[in-house]
């Protein structure tokens, strides 16, 4: 039993955590503000990357450019897209919202396989974070060690945002109980496209982030969907802190799953959901589930 | 009165045109092309439905007859490639399919061949299941397989890159033949499989295989996965610093994800291939220059091998003064052919395998690309018997007439 590896694994089952996280927070605060499924997510993360490529092999301008610009571009597409669709959706069931947002997914791939071509495009690590760094355990991938950094202060700024500031907590009355808030004066729908611009926003930055160490093109969001849908069921539609930690807890069993049962790794994921789902069929902290 | 003689005059038409239309259909040749149309392989298989475009187009007409293209998508999955395969041949009547990546695929279209007693020229799927236990006399193998990329490749690295190999498969039928051929042309030299890791398809992190990888300290990185998985797999090698300390080799490796994907991450990689627009085959250049004018890119080798199939089935038609199947094959069996793709190609009558020479290709560093899309180096050859081994070696009892 290598634990030293073992330990170096785990760590890094940090970066996929991360990944899930990142993507999986855009995906609750929506869901659970909102009530709607949003399957085009995994297409806004695409987004993300492809404004990357675009900033920094287009445009020529540093990578921190893209990391500050990108999540805003892709939150006013987001913005762009509930103000003039989702939005008209919302008086009815919410399955008409998941069918618009899934033909959403499908234009914004066929968009960019359009207008850039259906290879994709080379994304290679900025140069300044490029190569490793001892960490003592293991010689590790200084791009990879930024990923959980910017995630980790991600995660606790919109657990702030969300948790401890004015509009955090418009947003959250605005999930309990919408008309109460309205009859209080709060303009919801202008909160409701603020949060899903945020939304969007967060899985933009997901995909400028993930971009260098993955194949950037048009499809690219697909290998996330399903799994992050997974994530923010587990750890409770709504709940930040439970995508955090459910994000952590999938991109962890992954790898163990890899280290020991190669062929079930991502299997778990789904047992480990039914299981959660027996014991809490809310997951770990939802507030409000979303047939009621 | 007059109603009634528009109506006869109505139902007379419609009889004359259901008895002319089967006519008509009598006077094509229809070949049916079916690839991966759709999804992240759709790169490659888009080149096979265009090169069996070009091939039908520049053949004009056989037997007097017009020559008609029928594309279908079965988006790399074998339930849907055998279903298009049915329609193909019982509701569009094709004479012939050809292409179909993905080994599970073929196989199953490889079936549907033997029940319609129709031929099917498998290009691009690499499974040697084809010409072994599952071969049947409908079915013809051209291109490659895996146990000519594992020869070809296998023992040159196995002598001069490196004894110990890492391998990460793919986990799907394809993945689990190329590894059994791997590992087999890795034991002939004297070298150590020092581990496996069995991925699922379409994973985007490879992280964690590279660090097992890394454990097992390997000479060579064996990657036996293709497309994004390709890409994914080989840039993680690159970030964890892998490709410093060994040498990568790809089971398949192509022109389109490369240059997705940025040349420097594969720099001198090695495959083995069966053509390059490189070599010197009759009409080679012509037919990359074609491509690229109307297509934008550079033929893959998939591609050149469908043009390729696609011509010599039709030139087999023209032998045999026929389209019935029976004869078209025997007219294939046997046969020698000069083309672009093979120089030349031989069709072996033991198990329906085309084989010709192999070429050991290693991917060239950005700096050295020249022309267009021009990613490859041919640094060696192989010879068709050594490549593609005995005839019948994968054990095929032909069956079917």
């Amino acid at each position: 039993m290598d634990y030293h590896f073992i330990f170096i694994q785990l760590f890094n089952g940090l970066i996929l955590g991360s990944i899930y996280v990142l993507l999986s927070l855009g995906l609750t605060v929506v869901f659970g503000t909102l009530g709607v499924v949003n399957f085009a997510h995994g297409a806004l993360y695409m987004l993300g990357a492809y404004t990357a490529y675009s900033i920094v092999t287009l445009l020529n301008l540093h990578f921190i450019v893209a990391i500050l610009l990108c999540p805003i571009i892709v939150g006013v597409i987001g913005i762009l897209l509930e103000r003039f669709l989702i939005s008209k959706l919302y008086k009815l069931p919410h399955f008409y919202t998941l069918l618009l947002t899934f033909g959403i997914m499908f234009f914004i791939q066929d968009a960019i396989k359009i207008i850039y071509g259906p290879e994709g495009e080379p994304f290679n690590i900025p140069k300044f974070l490029d190569g490793a760094v001892n960490l003592g355990f293991v010689v590790y991938p200084k791009y990879r060690l930024f990923i959980i950094l910017i995630t980790g202060f991600l995660a606790i700024g919109v657990w702030i945002f969300i948790g401890k500031t004015k509009l955090g907590a418009i947003i959250r009355a605005g999930t309990d109980d919408s008309e109460t808030a309205d009859a209080l004066g709060i303009n919801i729908s202008r909160t409701f496209t603020l949060v899903f611009g945020m939304g969007a926003a967060l899985a933009g930055l997901a995909g400028v982030i993930a971009a260098p160490t993955q194949d950037v093109q048009p499809l690219m969001g697909m290998n996330f969907l399903v799994e992050t849908f997974v994530v923010v069921i587990i750890g409770g539609m709504g709940s930040i802190g439970g995508s955090i930690l459910a994000g952590l807890i999938i991109g962890e069993l992954v790898t163990l799953g890899i280290i020991f049962w190669p062929p079930m790794s991502t299997t778990l994921i789904y047992i480990f959901m039914a299981v959660v789902l027996i014991v809490k069929p809310r997951g770990f902290w939802g507030r409000a589930a979303f047939f009621e | 009165m007059m109603k009634k003689m528009a109506e006869f005059i109505i139902v007379l038409c419609g009889v004359l045109f259901w008895l002319v239309f089967p006519v008509r259909a009598a006077d094509t040749v229809k070949v049916g092309v079916v690839s991966v149309l759709s999804g992240p392989l759709a790169t490659i298989g888009n080149g096979e439905a265009w090169s069996a475009e070009m091939a039908v187009n520049d053949f004009g007409t056989v037997l007097g007859k017009k020559i008609e293209l029928v594309k279908r998508d079965h988006a790399y999955n074998p339930g849907v490639a055998n279903e298009k395969a049915k329609e193909l041949y019982e509701k569009e009547k094709v004479d012939m399919i050809v292409a179909c990546p993905n080994s599970a695929a073929a196989l199953a279209i490889a079936q549907q061949a033997l029940l319609h007693k129709k031929p099917f020229i498998s290009t691009s799927a690499g499974t040697t299941d084809l010409i072994g236990k599952q071969c049947n006399r409908y079915v013809i193998k051209w291109n490659y397989n895996d146990y000519m990329l594992a020869t070809t490749v296998g023992l040159w690295g196995a002598e001069h890159l490196g004894k110990k190999w890492y391998t990460i498969t793919s986990d799907y039928a394809w993945g689990h033949d190329l590894l059994k051929h791997f590992t087999a042309a890795l034991q002939k030299k004297g070298g150590i499989h020092v581990g496996n890791d069995m991925v699922a398809l379409q994973t985007a992190d490879y992280s964690p295989y590279i660090l097992n990888a890394m454990k097992a300290k390997p000479d060579v990185l064996v990657l036996l996965n293709v497309g994004p998985d390709t890409t994914n797999s080989t840039k993680a090698a690159v970030q964890y610093g892998l490709k410093k300390t060994c040498k990568i080799v790809h089971a398949l490796l192509f022109e389109p994800n490369m240059k997705g994907a940025g040349t420097e991450i594969f720099a001198d990689d090695y495959v083995a291939g069966s053509w390059n627009w490189r070599v010197d085959n009759p009409g080679a250049r012509e037919y990359t220059e074609k491509y690229m004018k109307k297509y934008g890119e550079r033929p893959h080798f998939m591609a050149a091998a469908v043009y390729s199939a696609t011509w010599q089935y039709l030139e087999a038609v023209k032998r045999a003064k026929t389209t019935d199947p029976e004869a078209v094959i025997k007219a294939l069996e046997g046969h020698t052919f000069r083309d672009m793709f093979a120089n030349p190609g031989y069709i072996r009558p033991e198990d329906h395998m085309q084989i010709a020479k192999a070429y050991l290709l290693r991917a060239k560093r950005p700096e050295e690309v020249k022309e267009k899309e021009d990613y490859f180096e041919i640094v060696g050859t192989v010879p068709a018997e050594e490549a593609y081994g005995p005839a019948g070696q994968f054990g095929c009892k032909m069956k079917g007439f």
